[in-house]
């Protein structure tokens, strides 16, 4: 069965907001920010950040089977550590170094990938899921062949700007 | 009696969590311990078990129902309590772990009240 990109999409955010929530003891939500997707790197008016900027985490897990490709989120890296810290019961002030940032990073990805699997599953068939990846740098995009593209501007805890995204090409049925 | 408990899981953030949540559904537990992959995990087992294995499925070198089948062949493990904690929701995988040997199965994200319902008949 085929899978719409608007129920992939809410899907994807359903899922992050359940992680967010549950685990991570953050609000999350669709950013409403007008023009953003012309000025990636604007400001919004509230002094919240529109896109994640200058140097990002990218935490990413791919999936194949009946649907196959990658999901992702992008954050910067005020942003991760804060998340990494929620996730630990830490104070703002205690030091975490990059490894954890980037192992909850990557918990983060494989979380919103299962919650967004389960979401999904019925309409979209089985998906294997890999293990996460995280990588730390500027300008990155994940991308998979020809895959379709979804992407869902957040805002997290009404201070930092992140990156939802999906790329997905979905099997087709091979004739006999 | 406090029971002690074993968490293998490749991410250390996760293995974190795991122990902060089972210390907020303010269970009996006494010993910890924890294990970054199922032959660290084996190895530790080998050495003094465990009333509690909480065990990620998805692990690089080996599988969580790989260490499952493993443990299960230790004759002192015989009594150790197995519950899954996994992002893996598809009924197959969940029946697979099942069949494999452990006693339960957790979904991540998960609750201290999660982890309450599906410890506390195995603590008793």
């Amino acid at each position: 069965m085929m899978v719409d990109e608007v129920c992939l999409s809410e899907a994807l955010l359903a899922g992050a907001i359940e992680v967010f929530e549950t685990m991570i003891f953050m609000d999350i939500r669709e950013s409403t920010a007008q023009g953003q997707e012309a000025s990636r790197e604007s400001s919004s008016q509230d002094g919240a950040e529109q896109h994640p900027k200058g140097n990002t985490f990218l935490g990413s897990i791919t999936f194949t089977g009946d649907m196959e490709g990658c999901l992702g989120i992008c954050c910067s890296v005020p942003c991760a550590r804060a998340i990494a810290q929620n996730m630990l019961g830490m104070a703002q002030t205690d030091e975490l170094g990059e490894a954890e940032i980037t192992d909850a990073i990557g918990e983060v990805a494989n979380m919103v990938m299962g919650s967004f699997k389960s979401r999904v599953q019925k309409r979209a068939g089985n998906l294997n899921v890999s293990i996460p990846t995280v990588v730390k740098g500027r300008s990155l995009d994940a991308s998979v062949g020809d895959a379709s593209r979804t992407v869902i501007n957040v805002n997290i805890a009404d201070e930092y700007a992140a990156e939802l995204s999906l790329l997905y090409r979905q099997e087709k049925k091979r004739e006999n | 009696m406090a029971k002690s408990i074993m968490i293998v899981d490749d991410s250390a953030t996760m293995r974190k969590i795991i122990m902060k949540t089972v210390r907020a559904a303010e269970l009996d537990i006494g010993e910890t311990s924890e294990a970054g992959n199922g032959a660290e995990a084996l190895e530790k087992l080998k050495a003094s078990a465990v009333d509690i294995m909480l065990c990620d499925i998805n692990m690089p070198e080996m599988t969580g129902p790989e260490l499952v089948k493993k443990v299960r062949g230790l004759p002192s493990c015989a009594k150790t309590k197995i519950i899954m904690v996994s992002t893996e929701t598809a009924q197959g995988i969940v029946d697979d772990v099942l069949a494999s040997g452990a006693n339960g199965y957790i979904t991540k994200p998960f609750t201290p009240e999660k982890f309450k319902e599906k410890l506390t008949p195995l603590l008793n």
